[in-house]
């Protein structure tokens, strides 16, 4: 990773207008795909990704199943016009490694356990993509996940900060991916104060790391509030109480 | 009536702090209770549940299921009972202890696509769930709508004590034979009456959250709003109120205050 | 190798008998008639980064195409065109059947049929899309994505490829150094024709057009048949059963008027020639 030229102007404002504590527009929308057991759209800054979660469910081939526990599987894939130059359709290593760090990041949220002998397959699709794809997919993935009414102890929101023009700054978008200085995706459990995600590429000094891992968290917590209020949406319209009947 | 606090809850969220006993879809943790699903938690001297407004159908023992024949064996029917297993009904409850493959046609009995209503039998972690149709009124459904809801709307379908099912099959003059799978089967003479039970199963379906859900499916079918109508009527036959005990057996929602 | 199999969708018997009882008095389970296509809405540019792309929705099958051009070498034999190839995948969110994987064979034919009603017809004019004859031309790549399936995927699939053309802004390059340079310019698609396919399936001895899954889970053969303004393009008969040649003609009558109203709602959407 280069720079090549300046990304952060001298008011402090970023390629896309934002300050450096500032998320691109999240938008997610609970149960879009009819067939789908649960499912979510989410819109975060370009990124446009469906999540599709069936199950649980039984397993083919029989032998993978777990006698103890439910099996996750996971597929990240990206449409081949969501991308800058055409993507050939075949899962590619990144799409293979984003399918596992994505199934790692929602297992330890999930009450495997419940479902014995069965499958749980959650299919991310990524439609256009930007900067953060794999967090949105995550965070699309844990709400299609809840909308499926699967078992979980916590809800899994994802964000990214990392370094541009030597700032920590939150929430990385595709130039910045591309041109700036460091990247780190963070999946995160907000009531458990767990981290079920971690990547890094790019260099940070030890200060650097520290706040920019603090960064991420933040951004977690505020991606929590979207897709709490997207379900609530989903679920209950504009009521937030119970009202009792007369 | 107030002893049950109710509330909207979503997967993580901290139903209560203190010495409450988890009784469904609740986990503790430290000296709080979390919901782990979507849906309405109640908190009352038992202890602290969320009733789930989303999920698959998981089987349990004696549950009434209707189920399509999906394929056989020469031993067994595969039956999908809209869940996380396929069902297995054996041939033996079907033709007896002395059934032979060879001689018995299990095609000409129950055929890929048929439905039937049956019983679950056997069900644990370590077996698929298995059926029985030995018993009055299980077997093979000739006819009838069939639909679909989302399980976890099973009990308000039925209601209390099979109140709103009654509600609505006797203002549209049809039967509804519900699973607690989910799956619905609604028969009748008169194909207007059929088309507004279906009308108002779905009204359930969708609002099963909120309330006075009951008066608002009376106003639908255009049933004047007297106690009396909730009544069990003396002509139930029996697999209704099989349903009713079914329903009685899985805590229905009473978010219902009838008094 | 293609291999004989029992359809994935088992429908259950209420619903075939209801079904046949329905057909009887000249209708469907869902009220339609024969002759009748569900209701269907068309988005362009849902995709930024492509080039084209539509999101159609035909009842609740839903398919999103987006299209990506790049220049290459031409197609053998056809040396002087432009390249354009259709491609489709039927994701594993749009039902619990499919599975993840390479295209079946099912899918494969989705893309052909969709891919023939496009080129046959002359749909786009690949004369315009040589840079360099024999040697450099435009590839235009069509990749479609079934995100929901409720039946009728070639319908579907096939008005999200031909919106996605009509809406595409094409890039101006240009040859300069024996390199290709993009000028940065755009222009539209040249486009010299719409093909609109139709498809309908046999049920009993009665035909009718977009079905649905559960129809297609009863159906004894299917027919998919692309028109364009000058008429007949393309066809593609499926499954296992059987038609009468007379079914045919009244079908590829059908498909001839359907496709005109078809061809001007698509138009509708797209705003194309507005």
């Amino acid at each position: 990773m280069t720079q090549t030229r300046n990304l952060i102007d001298e008011n402090g404002k970023r390629t896309d207008g934002r300050t450096i504590d500032e998320m691109r527009p999240v938008k997610i929308t609970v149960g879009t795909v009819k067939n789908a057991d649960g499912s979510a759209f989410v819109e975060f800054g370009k990124n446009k990704i469906v999540a599709a979660v069936y199950g649980p469910r039984e397993v083919h081939p029989k032998h993978l199943a777990q006698p103890d526990r439910c099996v996750l599987r996971c597929r990240y894939h990206m449409s081949p016009f969501s991308t800058d130059t055409r993507k050939n359709p075949a899962p590619s290593r990144r799409e293979v490694e984003i399918s596992k760090v994505m199934r790692e990041s929602l297992e330890p949220a999930l009450m495997l356990e419940d479902y014995p002998r069965a499958a749980i397959d959650v299919f991310v699709e990524v439609l256009q993509s930007d900067g953060g794809s794999r967090c949105a997919g995550i965070t699309a993935a844990a709400v299609a996940l809840a909308d499926a009414g699967i078992n979980m102890r916590d809800i899994v929101s994802a964000c990214a900060a990392g370094k541009v023009d030597d700032k920590i700054v939150l929430d990385i978008n595709d130039t910045e991916d591309k041109e700036g200085g460091a990247d780190m995706p963070v999946a995160y459990m907000p009531r458990l104060n767990q981290v079920t995600l971690m990547q890094l590429d790019g260099n940070l000094s030890p200060d650097q790391f520290n706040e920019c891992l603090d960064k991420a968290i933040e951004g977690c917590k505020a991606v929590a509030e979207i897709q709490k209020a997207a379900l609530m949406q989903k679920y209950f319209g504009n009521e937030t109480e119970v009202k009792e009947e007369q | 009536m107030q002893e049950i606090r109710r509330r909207y809850v979503l997967p993580g969220d901290k139903i209560v702090e203190g010495n409450y006993r988890p009784l469904m879809n609740v986990v503790k943790s430290g000296n709080a209770i979390i919901a782990t699903r979507i849906g309405i938690a109640e908190t009352g001297r038992e202890g602290v549940k969320v009733i789930p407004l989303s999920g698959i159908y998981i089987p349990r023992v004696n549950d009434l299921v209707l189920g399509k024949i999906v394929d056989h064996t020469s031993l067994s029917w595969e039956v999908d009972i809209n869940s996380c297993f396929s069902a297995h009904l054996p041939a033996q409850d079907v033709f007896g202890r002395d059934f032979s493959p060879a001689r018995d046609d299990m095609n000409k009995h129950l055929a890929i696509g048929d439905m039937i209503t049956a019983r679950i039998m056997a069900f644990d972690r370590t077996r698929d769930p298995m059926l029985t149709v030995q018993d009055r009124d299980l077997g093979k459904i000739p006819k009838g709508e069939l639909l679909k809801i989302s399980a976890t709307r099973v009990p308000r379908l039925i209601g209390k004590r099979g109140s709103m099912i009654q509600t609505i099959e006797q203002a549209t003059q049809t039967r509804v034979l519900i699973g607690q799978n989910g799956i619905v089967v609604v028969t009748g003479r008169n194909p207007e009456g059929i088309l507004q039970a279906v009308k108002a199963i779905r009204m359930v379906e969708e609002e099963a959250h909120t309330a006075n859900l009951t008066q608002r499916i009376k106003a639908l079918l255009n049933v004047p709003d007297n106690p009396q109508d909730a009544q069990p009527s003396n002509d139930a036959s029996k697999p209704q109120d099989e349903q009713i005990e079914a329903a009685d057996d899985v805590e229905e929602l009473e978010v219902e205050n009838e008094k | 190798m293609s291999t004989s199999k029992r359809s994935t969708i088992i429908v259950e018997h209420l619903r075939k008998q209801q079904m046949l009882e329905a057909i009887a008095n000249g209708k469907r389970l869902d009220g339609r008639g024969f002759d009748e296509i569900r209701p269907f809405e068309i988005e362009i540019d849902v995709i930024k980064k492509a080039n084209g792309s539509a999101r159609v929705k035909l009842g609740d099958s839903e398919v999103i195409a987006g299209i990506k051009v790049e220049t290459g070498e031409p197609f053998e034999g056809l040396e002087n065109k432009g390249a354009l190839i259709v491609s489709a995948e039927v994701l594993p969110t749009a039902s619990p059947h499919i599975e993840p994987g390479p295209p079946d064979e099912e899918t494969v034919e989705l893309a052909r049929v969709v891919d023939r009603g496009v080129r046959e017809s002359e749909m786009v004019d690949l004369d315009e899309l040589v840079l360099v004859p024999g040697k450099i031309v435009y590839t235009i790549f069509v990749d479609c994505s079934v995100i929901n399936a409720d039946g009728n995927l070639f319908d579907a699939t096939s008005y999200a490829t031909v919106s996605a053309l009509l809406s595409a802004k094409l890039p101006i390059l240009e040859m300069q150094d024996g390199k290709v340079v993009d000028t940065g310019k755009t222009k539209p698609m040249p486009i010299k024709t719409i093909p609109i396919s139709i498809t309908a399936v046999k049920i009993g001895d009665v035909v009718m057009l977009d079905p649905v899954t559960e129809e297609e889970g009863s159906m004894d053969a299917r027919i998919t048949i692309t028109t364009s303004d000058e008429g007949f393009c393309a066809l593609q008969k499926g499954y296992t059963g059987s038609f009468t040649v007379d079914q045919i003609k009244k079908a590829a009558e059908t498909a001839r008027i359907k496709g005109q109203e078809i061809r001007a709602k698509v138009k509708e959407f797209t705003k194309y020639g507005s």
